[in-house]
């Protein structure tokens, strides 16, 4: 299963200009702790896919929802940023295989 | 007497739940009229309403300007004085004018002025200055009392020297001090957005976590709501626990929606730190009291040991130039990024950077996997091109630009059909000069023993 399929909502935005941080929120428990258990969704994997140092991997139960915090390559707004908000960082998520 | 004196009077004789309003999420947006004015007909302790943050980018905070447009500012401000003042209720603005600087802070207090003389309103303003000495960073960068927030390099006093303007985050403390002054509107520059609705419950005597906890969540007013909104927000401090109603009867908040929220922005869920110590939701508590009613619970407060201030600086880097095109040409789509690589080296030519401050170029293809930086997977029919240069001067990032706009139009490369020119322009003159470019420079925490030197408060009585 793919998480866009698996997920309700998939969002970037910045936590400030030096990270971004992406919400992954399931409707349901299964499905958030499938995601959670999902080797496609370990820290080292998905810093990979960002291409960047690291990741971290925040669970969040009350709400069925998994937290992703990555380092942004380019400080908001710095030159040669493409998305000072960081609200299209979203991307690489939608395909991962849980 | 003042609204926040009077205010704290009446509810030290009469007790009970304690009711906060936030106007919107952020003022100079539009505040949705209809929710506020049913906001104010609930009776209010006390309005809030935050109008900054550093998300719009480092260019608001480096050039002293407002995000938001002037009549929309104005707009926003005098739903919000108004409404405070003709009730007697007191108001708490965070974050004044998009960076929360001293320019910031005094074009809108002259906006709240101007509304004053029109609507002939009197009142007494505190102002809460939110710029950060500069010799007290440096003595903390000696001291090695400042910590980098996520990847950014460790500040020197270099970094400080550059820096077109540092502003601190306040806290609690500030805002308290503010009171002390008996004012009716508050007015910040840059704050925590938590300790505009957290500090009047502080001072009554409300369990801290608690209200920081609702602070927190009624800050982005109705965006806590499924399906999120900028409608007004009420919550309601009952002891230990508050609940939270959106001023629109259309948005529902449900635990879930509600608990989602701490999610939003935030690199960790579970915790908030303030100047004074740290917000811990690890036991936060959510529970419906019918289906558009939440009430929340478990926040946990715990004083810091160091007093600690976010601080944020902006470097002026230069005058940016862009031009917007764009292109459906198969060949020049296909190898569009060797195109402008040999165009670049064609400007360097006809432009010479200065060898001790070289102007910076991007070209940008849209559809090529610019925005996530990832490369695309298929070829598209059309993509949009951005040319941008950061130059020393305005005079030097135009004459960049529209050299790489007559060099990218016309380049030659192998197997082109479309002789006539690479690009389609949407309008004339394709390339346009774009103000000052800055970067953020400081994004860091600050160790101090005294927060209140940092965050001068001072007043003055409007009209009357």
């Amino acid at each position: 299963m793919k998480l866009i399929d698996a997920a309700r909502v998939i969002r970037s935005k910045n936590a400030g200009p030096t990270q971004v941080t992406c919400d992954l929120m399931f409707d349901t428990r299964e499905l958030y702790e499938r995601a959670l258990a999902a080797p496609s969704l370990k820290a080292a994997v998905i810093a990979q896919r960002f291409n960047v140092a690291e990741a971290e991997i925040i669970p969040y139960p009350a709400a069925n929802a998994i937290k992703i915090v990555i380092p942004r390559r380019i400080i908001a707004g710095s030159p040669g940023d493409t998305d000072v908000y960081g609200a299209q960082q979203h991307r690489p998520l939608l395909d991962i295989e849980i | 007497m003042s609204a926040f004196a009077k205010t704290i009077d009446t509810w030290k004789r009469e007790r009970g739940p304690l009711r906060i309003i936030s106007a919107s999420g952020q003022l100079g947006y539009g505040i949705p009229e209809p929710a506020f004015r049913a906001g104010l007909a609930r009776r209010p302790h006390l309005i809030g309403a935050d109008m900054g943050s550093v998300d719009p980018g480092p260019y608001y905070l480096g050039a002293g300007k407002l995000a938001t447009a002037r009549r929309s500012s104005k707009r926003d401000l005098s739903l919000a004085v108004i409404g405070a003042v003709r009730n007697g209720i007191p108001l708490i603005i965070g974050t004044a004018g998009t960076g929360g600087g001293d320019p910031h802070l005094a074009e809108t207090v002259e906006i709240i002025r101007e509304i004053a003389r029109e609507n002939g309103l009197n009142f007494r303003l505190a102002t809460i200055n939110a710029e950060m000495p500069r010799d007290v960073i440096k003595a903390a960068v000696r001291a090695g009392k400042t910590v980098p927030i996520g990847p950014i390099e460790p500040l020197t006093e270099a970094t400080i020297d550059g820096a077109a303007r540092i502003v601190g985050q306040m806290g609690m403390e500030a805002f308290q001090r503010a009171i002390d002054l008996e004012p009716d509107i508050i007015i910040a520059g840059r704050a925590c957005d938590t300790a505009i609705y957290a500090t009047l419950p502080q001072r009554l005597g409300f369990d801290v976590g608690t209200a920081l906890q609702m602070a927190k969540i009624i800050e982005c007013a109705s965006l806590c709501c499924e399906g999120g909104g900028r409608d007004t927000m009420l919550g309601t401090l009952e002891g230990n626990s508050f609940v939270l109603e959106s001023m629109n009867p259309a948005r529902r908040a449900t635990p879930m929606s509600v608990a989602a929220h701490s999610l939003y922005e935030q690199a960790d869920p579970l915790s908030v730190a303030e100047p004074e110590g740290t917000l811990y939701l690890s036991d936060a508590k959510y529970e419906a009291v019918d289906d558009r009613r939440v009430r929340v619970s478990g926040g946990r407060w715990e004083p810091a040991k160091q007093f600690t201030v976010k601080i944020e600086g902006a470097t002026h880097l230069g005058a940016r130039a862009v031009m917007v095109a764009g292109s459906t040409d198969p060949v020049f789509i296909a190898k569009a990024p060797e195109i402008a690589a040999s165009v670049e080296a064609m400007i360097r030519e006809l432009v010479p950077p200065n060898p001790k401050r070289p102007y910076e170029l991007f070209f940008r293809f849209y559809g090529l996997g610019v925005v996530g930086g990832q490369p695309v997977t298929t070829i598209p029919e059309e993509v949009g091109v951005l040319v941008e240069c950061i130059g020393e001067t305005e005079e030097e990032a135009r004459a960049v630009v529209a050299t790489a706009k007559q060099y990218l139009l016309h380049a030659p490369f192998p197997g082109r059909i479309s002789t006539a020119g690479n690009l389609g322009f949407p309008f004339t003159p394709p390339e346009m000069t774009a103000g000052d470019a800055y970067r953020f420079s400081i994004y860091h925490i600050m160790e101090v023993d005294d927060l209140a030197p940092l965050f001068p408060v001072s007043i003055e009585t409007i009209g009357g």
